[in-house]
């Protein structure tokens, strides 16, 4: 089933030259994990941006080209009504700290008083929200008192509260030392073993290529290429796109060693693992 | 279209939390000019940047809170909310009308707000402290002109006029210079009054 | 983090009065002496509001607001007492300067009235978390997005402070002068206050990002975490205000 139709989409932010988004043509099924990746301004964060609605009913500007998100047109619904559907974790911990509330746990509930959850549901859900994050200990401390790692959890749980299909993710661990950045991605596999639908932009090829399903590729604000990790990470023309390929494909590359049967290189350590180990698989 | 959107009272979320953001430049300000030991207030430059980026709505609004904020550190300023209220309103229209696009207008435009403050806070000066501001400078020349021409009225006014009109004329000068340094991408948020295009 | 609010939490009788009762109590305790205008009504109400804040236990957090008032209030005693167009009756003599009884009574009016207005707000400021109160009247009816730009300044304001401490630190430690002739204090405004002015007002756009996507415009009817306190005697005590108001204007009218 797909979750999530983008067709022909095109955008420019008001007073810009150029446009952010160009023809953007993709889709997504339920439940996939699915990563961005691309230079600084190839239009990762406009694209997630344009799957909450924020991209064009906050900007404006001009929009062309259609997003379906869950069955609902983005451009004919506003951003509250869509945010049940797809939520939407930004880069910034910081100024995603709503600045209204003086403790953790009354942050997280922000989001869900608005949406109109009874109160034992807000508060169940809260705990679930906690304990998957591992925030727990912090839930009475004022949010801006938190560590930038522990404000960046707090933004994902708050998100994550509101039990939303899909969920779009802006460079969510920027802010985390690599312990706390792998915390984190366990707790979003976990979520899309449930069946909720990821959305990715991220720098960290590695995290890409160990949890996604498939990887979108976007240049200059438009689709290069939709494929398998493996696939993606294999394409010789990645540097010219500003990209570098996982730190096991690129020593792969270097011995020259593909994936057996394929003319892939291995993007994650147990690939690269198994692939020079010699059991072929 | 724009018309219409100066006096809207459907406040984009962006313009919504422009205003917690103008208090507390206003607050700052206050804290910095009293720091700096300067003989003004300067405690007005978030609302007057609220209102030239938002408009009078968000203007008065931030002046509004404001006041009823630090009313709860200090409860006199409730009081003078009425006075905040005119210079976010008085300031969003002047920015509207084009008085506020250039070093020279911005002085007449600090005046003009001066007068206004004045004008709003001399009756509440009259009626809640008998027409003295606290100011050493203005209460001087409070008692000297009531010595002179016995008239409560006119003392007030000029005792306030002496503070407000520098202090107003600093404000727009201090937020037009800050507007300048705003991206334009910023600048063009809070207003409400754009559509989307479309490109199909 | 430091707050900026005067609030203090202490068990009293008057912090558990309903936030909006006590706001009803600011005109209240206004409006009445100005209806009958009377020293004994006003020092009445002022000597109301005092065994309020007494029995609330936050009198002490007064006297720094009193402090600042009565200086002000000094000058207001001085200026009247010698210089009111009215002065006619010599009160007293200090060297040359004479004090008249007409400016001194004047004087006596404002202050009184000036007191009573202070008292009757620190009995809400001091015993009621702004939160609260805001919470309260979101309940009322209050627009739930004017009651988040209340309350968000109460946690924005230490913030902007701690960047600004942080930026007159660095501008300090690379030598700026921030003390010495008006001039150099002059320029020494813009580079502390700019940055901190320019980078709030550029985080606006990703907060209101961030609030958007969690639900603020939502048009479904909002919940709250916490259940709505009970509040004893508010009723009672709203309408006794309400009675007591119409008993004064009626005096006023009729005798």
């Amino acid at each position: 089933m797909k979750k999530i139709i983008v067709e022909g989409l095109k955008y420019k932010y008001p007073l810009a030259d150029s446009l952010a988004l160009n023809d953007v043509t993709f889709d997504i099924k339920q439940g996939e994990f699915i990563g961005i990746i691309g230079k600084n301004l190839a239009g990762k964060s406009t694209l997630c941006q344009a799957l909450v609605g924020l991209v064009p009913h906050f900007y404006k500007g001009a929009y062309g080209g259609k997003v379906i998100v869950d069955g609902l047109e983005v451009k004919n619904h506003s951003i509250a009504d869509l945010s049940l559907k797809v939520g939407m974790v930004f880069q910034n911990p910081f100024t995603q700290v709503t600045g209204s509330k003086t403790t953790v746990y009354e942050e997280i509930a922000f989001g869900l008083e608005n949406i109109g959850i009874p109160r034992t549901e807000i508060i169940e859900r809260i705990d679930s929200v906690l304990d998957l994050l591992n925030i727990e200990q912090v839930k009475d401390h004022n949010p801006f008192d938190l560590s930038g790692g522990q404000m960046q959890r707090m933004a994902i749980a708050s998100i994550i509260a509101m039990k939303p299909d899909i969920l779009v993710l802006d460079e969510p661990t920027s802010q985390l030392d690599p312990a706390g950045s792998e915390e984190v991605f366990q707790a979003i596999q976990s979520l899309s073993k449930q069946g909720i639908t990821v959305i990715l932009a991220e720098h960290k090829m590695e995290k890409i290529a160990q949890y996604c399903d498939r990887v979108l590729l976007l240049n200059n604000g438009k689709v290069v290429d939709f494929d398998t990790p493996g696939k993606i990470f294999s394409r010789e023309d990645l540097e010219g796109y500003g990209l570098t390929a996982p730190v096991y494909t690129r020593v792969c590359k270097a011995l020259g060693v593909k994936k057996a049967g394929t003319d892939e290189y291995p993007v994650t350590l147990e690939e690269a693992e198994r692939v020079l180990r010699g059991d072929g698989a | 279209m724009k018309k219409q959107s100066m006096w809207s009272l459907r406040l984009s979320t962006a313009a919504l939390v422009l205003i917690p953001v103008a208090v507390g430049v206003n607050y700052i300000g206050k804290l910095l000019a009293a720091l700096l030991k300067l003989p003004l207030w300067l405690d007005s430059i978030g609302t007057v940047l609220a209102a030239m980026l938002g408009g009078p709505i968000v203007g008065a609004l931030a002046g509004a809170i404001n006041n009823i904020i630090y009313g709860f550190t200090d409860p006199i300023s409730f009081v003078y909310a009425i006075t905040s209220v005119a210079i976010g309103l008085v300031v969003g229209i002047l920015f509207y009308k084009g008085f506020i696009s250039s070093w020279g207008k911005v002085l007449v435009a600090g005046l003009i707000i001066g007068l206004v403050a004045t004008v709003v806070s001399t009756p509440i000066n009259i009626g809640f402290w008998g027409g003295t501001t606290g100011n050493v400078w203005g209460d001087a020349l409070y008692t000297f002109v009531l010595a002179k021409t016995d008239s409560t009225w006119l003392a007030s006014l000029l005792d306030e006029i002496v503070v407000d009109i520098p202090d107003k004329i600093v404000v727009v000068l201090v937020s037009y210079g800050i507007f300048k340094g705003l991206p334009q991408n910023v600048v063009q948020l809070y207003t409400n009054n754009q559509k989307i295009e479309t490109l199909d | 983090m430091k707050s900026i609010s005067l609030y203090e939490e202490k068990a009293s009788f008057v912090h558990d009065v309903d936030p909006i009762t006590k706001l009803w109590y600011i005109p209240f305790a206004i409006l009445i002496p100005i209806i009958l205008p009377s020293f004994t009504i006003s020092f009445l109400f002022i000597g109301l509001s005092l065994v309020l804040l007494l029995g609330a236990k936050v009198i002490r957090k007064t006297i720094p607001v009193f402090g600042f008032v009565f200086l002000i209030l000094i000058t207001v005693v001085l200026i009247q007492g010698m210089f009111k167009p009215e002065n006619e009756t010599v009160l007293f003599q200090i060297g040359p300067l004479t004090m008249y009884k007409e400016g001194l009574l004047f004087a006596l009016t404002i202050t009184l009235r000036v007191i009573n207005i202070i008292c009757a707000f620190m009995i809400l400021v001091l015993t009621t978390k702004p939160s609260d109160l805001v919470e309260a009247l979101v309940r009322k009816g209050m627009s739930p997005r004017i009651g988040y730009v209340i309350v968000s300044v109460f946690q924005i304001i230490p913030e902007m402070m701690a960047t600004m401490s942080t930026i007159t630190d660095a501008q300090r430690a690379r030598g700026m002068e921030t003390e010495g002739k008006l001039l150099v204090r002059i320029k020494a405004f813009i580079p502390l206050l700019g940055p901190v002015v320019l980078g709030s007002l550029i985080n606006t756009k990703e907060r209101a990002m961030a609030l958007e996507v969690r639900g603020f415009n939502s048009q479904a009817p909002k919940t709250y975490l916490y259940e709505e306190k009970t509040y004893q005697f508010s009723k009672v005590l709203q309408i006794g205000m309400l009675l007591l108001t119409m008993a004064a204007v009626s005096w006023r009218i009729f005798l």
